[in-house]
């Protein structure tokens, strides 16, 4: 078992550092957000959510493409990783959302074009694992996965677009007008989401990370054990 | 189009050919040399990977590292190296609905062969399959199926001949009659591969025999040389 | 030979090839419109649809049987290559691989719009609406094409799995939406009676698929079939 390296160590500690400070900002430094009340500051860790998952997958889209480039499967181990790691980044977001929904329009759910979009993804990229299953060689799961991944990380502005400018002609009737989410950030409203970016960031880089230890790890194992 | 190939040597060169699966090498630091004219035989247990190279010279696989030159062009680097190989796999490789006809103008129209009813229609004969020509493919019996597979791979007139164990289910008479055309196939400027599981009656044609053991050919003689190698014929005897 | 002709011809065998097995088995073009059908009367019970529908939702129910059909188009023409490894046998012929993807891609196309093409008026007639406008035959064939060419791509990765034709529709559908949605937003648009150039942004979004996709297979389809 190699040993940890101690940047990951690093990114562990921060990410356990920065989570707290981050709550505490959401908690008590941002402002209660007028029309919404205090669930609006579960936008924070949802847009963050979202935005880490969209990361993750355009780095399982690069990791794929640097395996079937070098043929290395350490690329592989990578690209799973972050892809596995994204989607649980999705489904947080997807939950937070509806969350946020709950409350405000009196629904789990809104036909919202980031809830949709996001979701869709999720099945996207469960569709990946789905496909991994089902290939009986690493070597298979690796060429094949690494395809899927740039092909799904490809389609998702056209899904994004195509989401929003249905929801432009068939725009969902919302008390708070728009599409429901729009509302004024001041300026400490940005500074709490830029926090909460980049500690979702940090959480990502370690959560990823470790994942591709676990598959390096799982690969020295003997055959049978696997 | 024969023009162009024709001038191409099919000196064969495998070079550190190595294939892996589940990260295990099944073929393992491959190196062989087939000349132009050799017939070669090549012999191994179930599993040893007689398959997996054949299907790597015919350009199915990848390989996981190495080189395979044929002429001294890379085969994985140039497409057009396949129009002088042909291939005779565990499969047919045929559309059942279509008749013998059919599918063999289908791949001579894949092979973008110059006058295409002459070539099926002279490949079909050398194999004397002009009665079933109308047939569909369905109908046809192992036998059948294997000699129109052949006629598939002799199309494009191809100066390298792979063959992955075409004895398999054939009867008596279908197995003399693969003699005797594979008899006829063994020219000079054609060099064949064949792996076969019991080669008793191959050694009389063949020029040499490749023993594929763990992985790497632990041994490429000349027929006639062969009683010089115990532990071959030992095993050629035993797979008997 | 000029490579480029090569290129093309053997496109060109493929698609006279999967024409020819289907005029012999009969087996595809049939079972496609059946099944279209049997969708069109499936959702109009269960959704109790009136004949006097709406233009939106018979443009939605055009497209979702148009989806049905194609994924079973595309998957009896993998499968058909699987069947005594024809496939190989095309991976033996000396040009690159995504004249495969393309010649694939074309015959599946041409099936598919051979079943729209049917469908528009079967629906005049059962939704009491004149499907057969050039504008809509022209978003149908823009579409399909983007769906095609996605779902011959994907067909390629779901034949090599233990699960086979099962995994296509589970790969597809999420992948396809955006040209689901384009295809029936603008579809939705002609049968209302707006002008095709209204319907711009969907066309455009329509285009980037087919551009998308066949890009995609050409790049990336010869990876796909290596072992």
């Amino acid at each position: 078992m190699p040993k940890k390296p101690s940047l990951l160590t690093f990114l562990d500690i921060s990410a356990l550092i920065l989570i707290p400070v981050a709550l505490v900002l959401i908690v008590f430094f941002t402002p209660v957000e007028a029309v919404m009340g205090s669930v609006q500051k579960v936008f924070y860790f949802h847009v963050s959510a979202a935005w880490a998952g969209m990361l993750s997958f355009i780095l399982g889209a690069v990791a794929g493409a640097g395996y079937l480039t070098s043929r290395r499967i350490s690329w592989d181990w990578l690209s799973a990783a972050a892809i596995e790691v994204g989607l649980v980044f999705a489904v947080i977001a997807i939950l937070s959302g509806m969350i946020w929904a709950r409350p405000i329009w009196n629904t789990w759910w809104v036909w919202d074009p980031r809830l949709t979009t996001t979701t869709i993804m999720a099945l996207i990229y469960l569709a990946y694992f789905i496909l991994r299953a089902g290939l009986t060689t690493p070597e298979a799961r690796a060429r094949l996965g690494g395809v899927y991944a740039i092909l799904a990380v490809m389609t998702v502005p056209l899904t994004f677009f195509s989401i929003r400018l249905f929801r432009t002609i068939h725009p969902v009737v919302i008390a708070t007008g728009g599409d429901g989410s729009a509302f004024n950030m001041t300026p400490r409203m940005l500074t709490a989401l830029f926090v909460s970016l980049f500690v979702f960031s940090i959480l990502l880089a370690a959560l990823v990370w470790h994942r591709f230890r676990l598959a390096q790890w799982q690969n020295d194992l003997p055959q049978e054990v696997q | 189009m024969a023009t162009e190939t024709e001038s191409l040597s099919t000196r064969i060169e495998i070079r550190g050919l190595v294939k892996r699966y589940h990260h295990q090498p099944v073929l393992n630091q491959i190196t062989l040399t087939l000349n132009d004219g050799d017939f070669c035989i090549l012999v191994g247990d179930n599993g040893a990977g007689k398959t997996t190279l054949l299907r790597i010279l015919a350009g199915l696989v990848q390989p996981t590292q190495g080189e395979i030159a044929v002429g001294g062009s890379s085969l994985a680097v140039n497409p057009n190296l396949r129009r002088i190989i042909g291939y005779v796999g565990h499969q047919p490789m045929l559309y059942q609905d279509l008749t013998a006809q059919e599918n063999l103008r289908h791949y001579a129209r894949l092979y973008q062969i110059q006058d295409t009813e002459s070539a099926v229609t002279h490949s079909m004969a050398g194999l004397g399959l002009t009665l079933q020509q109308d047939q569909p493919v369905r109908t046809f019996s192992r036998g059948m199926q294997q000699r129109l597979s052949l006629a598939r791979a002799l199309l494009h007139n191809p100066s390298i001949l792979l063959f992955d164990e075409p004895y398999t289910g054939l009867d008596q008479d279908a197995a003399i009659f693969l003699d005797h055309t594979l008899r006829g196939l063994h020219t000079p400027g054609r060099t064949i591969l064949l792996a076969a599981h019991r080669p008793q009656r191959l050694l009389t044609m063949a020029s040499h025999i490749a023993w594929l053991r763990n992985g790497c050919i632990s041994q490429h003689i000349l027929v006639k040389n062969l009683h010089e190698a115990p532990q071959l014929s030992r095993y050629l005897q035993e797979e008997a | 030979m000029k490579p480029i002709r090569c290129y093309l011809g053997v496109i060109w065998q493929i698609l006279r090839k999967d024409i020819q097995v289907e005029w012999r088995g009969r087996q595809g073009l049939p079972v496609m419109l059946v099944f279209a059908l049997m969708i069109v009367f499936l959702f109009n019970f269960a959704l109790q649809l009136s004949p006097d529908l709406q233009a939106s939702l018979t443009a939605g129910l055009l497209w979702v049987s148009l989806a049905f059909a194609s994924t079973l188009g595309i998957n009896r023409s993998i499968s058909l290559e699987r069947e005594t490894n024809a496939l190989d046998g095309l991976l033996l012929a000396p040009v690159d691989r995504s004249a495969i993807f393309f010649g694939k891609t074309l015959g599946n196309f041409c099936f598919t719009s051979l079943v729209g093409l049917v469908l528009l008026p079967i629906f005049s007639l059962f939704y009491q609406q004149n499907l057969l406008r050039l504008a809509l035959i022209l978003v149908m064939l823009l579409g399909l094409g983007a769906y095609t060419s996605l779902g011959t791509l994907l067909s390629a990765l779901s034949i090599q799995t233990r699960t086979r034709d099962v995994l296509l529709p589970v790969l597809l559908y999420p992948l396809a939406l955006p040209i689901l949605i384009a295809a029936v937003e603008a579809s939705r648009g002609v049968l209302s009676g707006r002008a095709l150039g209204e319907m711009s942004s969907w066309m455009y979004l329509l285009l980037a698929g087919v551009i998308l996709f066949n890009a995609a297979g050409l790049i990336f389809y010869e990876t796909i079939l290596e072992e």
